[in-house]
Formats: C-alpha cells, structure tokens, sequence
C-alpha cells in the first residue's frame, strides 16, 4: 500500500511538471526554473554544508595515520 | 504642462527612495533561503548548533527586514502622490499585482516572520522549518509581484487603451504575469538577492573566523553560504542573459544604450567591452571591441543583429508621425465618444499614440507641429547612453567578481582550508557591499534605461508626474533622503551592534526575547575553536 502511494505521488509530481512546463514553453519557463531552482539551491548549500560538517567530524574521530615503517639506513630497497 | 523640472525633482525622488530601498530587499530575499537551508540542516541532523546558527542569522535578518518594510511602503504611496496621471491612467493594470503582493505575499511574510521570531519554543521542528520556508517563500513572492508591474512598465502587455475612459485596461492577467520581462527580470532579481545574502553570510563568518570569534558557527555558515552562493552566481548570470535576450526584442532603446550601438552594423556584431559614449554627437570614443560577441549575446546567433540607435531614432520619427492622429482624434473623443469618424482615425493610429504624446511636450498643439520638433522628440526616445554604458558593466563586473570569489571560496571550503587562508578571509569581509552595489547598479540599468518612458512606448515620462509645485518636491526630497539616511544609519548600527554581540552561546536558549543581552563586551572565545561540535 505504501509502494502504491508513493507511486501516484511521484506520478503527480511528473504529471504536473509536464503540464506546467508545456503551459509556460510558450512564454518562457523562468518561473519554473525559479521553483527547481531556488529549491536546488537551498537543498545543494544545505546537504553540502551537512556534508562537509559529516567528514570533518569522522576525520576528526578516525585515528591518525600510522608513520611508515623506516626500513634501514638508507633506504636501500 | 507640468514644469520639467518637477518631472525631474518626481524622478530623483522616486529614484532615491527604490535606491535606499533596494538595499534591504535582495538581503532580505537571499537571507531568508538561507535561513530555510541552515535551519534544514538542523531539523535533518538534529545539531543544537545549527539552531543556533538560524537564531543568528535571524536576528541580523529580522534588522534588515524591519527596515525594509519601512522604506517600502512610502515607495507605494508615491505612484498616488508624485505621479498622479500614471496612476490613473495605467492604474487598472499597475494596481493588481501591487494589491496582491500587499495582501497575499506581504502579508504571508509578515505574519510567518512573527512566527519564526517567536516560535522556537512553541512550535516544533518540523513546524518551525516550515514557518522559515514560507518567510522566504512570501518575501520572493512579495518581489515577484512588485516585477511583474514593472515588467508591464518595460514591455506592456495584456493591456489596451480605451479611448472612452481615458486609461488603459487589463485584457489578459495571464499576459501580465507571464510576460518574459516580468518572468527573467523576477527571477535575475531573486537570485540576485541569494547572491547578496551568501555574500553577508560568508563575509560575516570571515570576520569572526579571522578574529577566532564563534568559530564553530562562523565555519558552518561560510560552508553553507559559498555553496549557496556559488550556485546563485550561476542562476543570476544565466538570467542576466535570458534579460538581455528579451530585451533585445522588448526595449531595442535600452540594449543599444547599453551596448553604446549608435550605429546599425552587420552581423556578426562586435561586443564593446569599454568605450566612453557621447551623446551629443552620437559615438563611441576609445571603444575596445570583441568580435561577434554582441550577436553571441543579444541574439544567441552569430548571424542575428539588433538596431543601432540611428536606425531606432529613425523608426521614432515614423512611428511620432503615426501617433500623432491618435492624440488628435483623442481630443474629439474626448468631447464625444461616439464620433465615429473619431474612433476610426483612433484605432488606425492607436499603436503609436505612446509617441504622439511624446511630440506633445514640445508641440502642445499638435496640429502644428514641426520636423525639428519631431527630431527632437525622436532623439528623446534614446536614453542617456554612458549612464546605461556604465552601469551596465559596472554590474557584469561586479557579477563575474563574485563568481571567481565563490568559486575559490567552495574549494577552500571542500578542502577544509578556509581558516588558513587569512588573506582570503580579508577578501571576504571586503567583499560585503560588492553584492550591494551591483543591485544599484542593476536597478540603474533597468530604470534608466527605460527613459523616457513610465510604460514603454505607451506612457512618456514627462506627462506622468503629479502638478506639484518645485518647493513641495525639494521639501519633500530633502525630507526623504533624510529620513532614510538615517534608516541606513540604524541598520548599520543595529547591525554592527547585533555582529559584535554575535551568536548565543551553547547552553543559553537564545530566545529572541532576551537579545540584545546588556553588555556589548565580545564573547569569550569557544571551547573548541575549530570544527568541533560544541554541544557535542
């Protein structure tokens, strides 16, 4: 049941994309470009910032790299 | 006739006050989806400190949002006090969307910004996030409003002048809203506005991270701000394209003033990246030319071109001549609307009475009427060129020179260095009012660029001020300029104040009701200066 709900859900999503985008291709879409848009942008800065937020705390919880191993004077390999 | 010069002293005034105004509307429509992303951030992570950081950035806007609604609504009034006759005669179209921004957007804005002030500890997460999505939602529903009656003012449609009433009508609300000039100039505007506040937000966080003040927060917003930001130049330059694009078709007037084109010239079409345009004698002096990128640009075609200012000026000429029965018949109609022979010399001129009205400033009695005068009013209809020059590539400049900013500013922050790179952050904090000026700028180029039109093509300038006399106007100039300098001065202190003051600390609630807390002493500096989640 759950499946089948999101499925008319995106459904819905997808029919009224299209019919919004072929309502204003005629005139010039930049007022759907302003919804996707502004929605992108808003959910990119917020998901990188949570990101990067994400890989600073791991590096900062994972040990540090172990030194490599000196192998004899010189380095004779 | 009204004296010039009160049409001049109505222009500064109305140019003053959008000018002062300006400044506070693209924060507030960048500030506010910055809000939404960071306070997304808080409600997906469950962090305490990105509350703090959406209480922050709050505040600062809350400041600029109260001021900007104060310069705002004077703006309104002055379309019924200071030009009266352009009210009235395209008030049936100007008036809808204004209504509708002041009732659906404005008052969306302003009763969901009570609620994100006041409601953290009222409302829950969820709610609360959805509360600051539709502050920033009516705010840029708020500008989208206010652009679509200007872009009637830049490309009329879905109007029609009636000849019986005297006004101009709506014929088509669909037209209105959906003119291309409307569509790219909201959209161009908007994300101009996310630009500014991603600029605030990372030069603001540059500051403290260069004074190792709040760094917990000032890292976070920068991250968020450069991405936000980064993405937002993309968008405002795209639309600055689509702009120019439609208005190569809509106000060939303003694309050659902004090109400095005085001559009409084959295609491919060389792009003048600087010149020094003299209107008097109608060319460019010291122009340095790129080939073929003006058709590139205007017409996204290698093969297309656009009228040069000496053909527009001839196609003026016709088209004065052909207004010029339009007013004429105008005048009997007046006296009777239902002369016949009236209305059919109306309509078969009616596309150029916008022009016939233009001859009339300096032939009142159009029945004698003279070539020179013709010439002259034909000239009018170009608009002061090097201001247009200039102020277009001022803010393309301006434009570009954020781009490269944020786009070093993304990959520092990618790569966790920003907070070595002082030299950058100095950048960033100079960099504050770039945004700003480019929105003056911008706002120049459009409006100027209009002249001397108040509706293009249809309404000239000079016939639609009120009859005021020049003593009312300097009073109530001076009173203007100086109320709002000291509305700027306020902003500036407030902010300044609230800047120093700078974020709650982790364990306070941070409620709005207890800022500004007594003391304007800076805040020690945190626990943990870098990276760390102070609240663990």
């Amino acid at each position: 049941m759950r499946s089948f709900l999101y499925f008319v859900l995106f459904l819905v999503i997808a029919l009224l994309v299209t019919v919004l985008t072929a309502i204003l291709g005629d005139e010039g879409a930049w007022y759907f470009a302003w919804l996707v848009g502004t929605t992108m942008i808003v959910l990119v800065s917020a998901a990188g910032g949570a990101m990067l937020d994400a890989n600073e705390e791991q590096a900062a919880q994972s040990p540090p790299p172990a030194e490599p191993r000196r192998s004899g004077a010189g380095g004779a390999e | 006739m009204i004296n010039g010069t009160v049409v001049d002293l109505s222009r500064v005034q109305f140019a003053a006050t959008a000018l002062y105004h300006f400044l506070f509307v693209p924060l507030t429509l960048g500030l506010s989806f910055l809000l939404a992303a960071i306070e997304t951030v808080y409600v997906t992570t469950g962090k305490p400190i990105y509350k703090r950081m959406a209480m922050f950035w709050s505040r600062l806007f809350m400041i600029n949002f109260a001021l900007g609604v104060a310069t705002g609504l004077t703006m309104e009034f002055q379309f019924g006090t200071n030009w009266s006759f352009y009210s009235s005669f395209v008030g049936d179209i100007f008036g809808a969307p204004l209504a509708i921004e002041g009732l659906m957007a404005f008052f969306m804005e302003s009763t969901f910004v009570g609620l994100m002030v006041f409601g953290w500890d009222r409302l829950r997460k969820g709610q609360h996030l959805a509360v600051t999505w539709l502050v920033a939602l009516g705010s840029n529903l708020s500008a989208l409003w206010i652009l679509v009656a200007n872009g009637f003012m830049q490309d009329p449609r879905g109007a029609k002048f009636d000849p019986v009433t005297m006004r101009m009508h709506l014929t088509s609300f669909q037209q209105l809203i959906f003119s291309p000039d409307a569509q790219s100039k909201f959209v161009h505007t908007s994300i101009a506005g996310y630009v500014t506040g991603a600029m605030f937000v990372a030069g603001i966080s540059a500051f403290y991270m260069l004074r190792n003040r709040h760094m917990d927060i000032a890292k976070r917003s920068f991250r968020i701000a450069v991405l936000f930001g980064v993405l937002a130049t993309v968008g405002v330059v795209t639309l600055g394209d689509a702009l120019g694009f439609v208005d190569a078709k809509a106000q060939p007037t303003k694309l050659a003033a902004m090109e400095g084109l005085w001559n009409s010239r084959p295609a491919p079409m060389a792009f003048n990246l600087i010149a020094f345009p003299e209107q008097a004698e109608q060319k460019d002096v010291g122009a340095v030319r790129v080939p073929m990128v003006l058709s590139l640009l205007v017409t996204h075609s290698l093969s297309g071109t656009v009228p040069g200012i000496d053909t527009l000026e001839q196609q003026a000429v016709q088209k004065i001549q052909n207004g010029i029965p339009a007013v004429e018949a105008l005048k009997v109609l007046a006296h009777d609307p239902q002369d016949a022979a009236a209305l059919a010399q109306f309509n078969a001129h009616r596309a150029d009475l916008g022009y016939g009205f233009l001859v009339q400033r300096y032939a009142p009695h159009l029945s004698e009427v003279t070539p020179a005068q013709i010439e002259r009013a034909a000239k009018d209809t170009i608009p002061p060129v090097a201001a247009v020059f200039w102020s277009f590539r001022f803010m393309v400049g301006l434009g570009l020179l954020m781009m490269a900013f944020f786009v070093l500013a993304t990959l520092y922050s990618l790569r966790n260095r920003i907070q070595k790179k002082r030299w950058f952050l100095k950048v960033a904090v100079w960099m504050i009012p770039v945004p700003f000026l480019a929105n003056e700028a911008g706002w120049l180029v459009a409006e100027l660029g209009r002249q001397p039109w108040t509706v293009y093509g249809v309404l000239p300038t000079w016939m639609s001020a009120s009859t005021h006399s020049v003593g009312y106007m300097v009073f109530s100039l001076i009173g203007f300029v100086t109320l709002y300098s000291i509305f700027i001065a306020i902003e500036m202190y407030l902010m300044i104040r609230a800047i120093r003051l700078g974020p709650s600390e982790p364990g306070g609630d941070g409620a709005a009701g207890t800022w500004p807390p007594p003391t304007l002493a800076p805040r020690p500096v945190p626990a943990v200066p870098y990276g760390g989640n102070v609240e663990g």
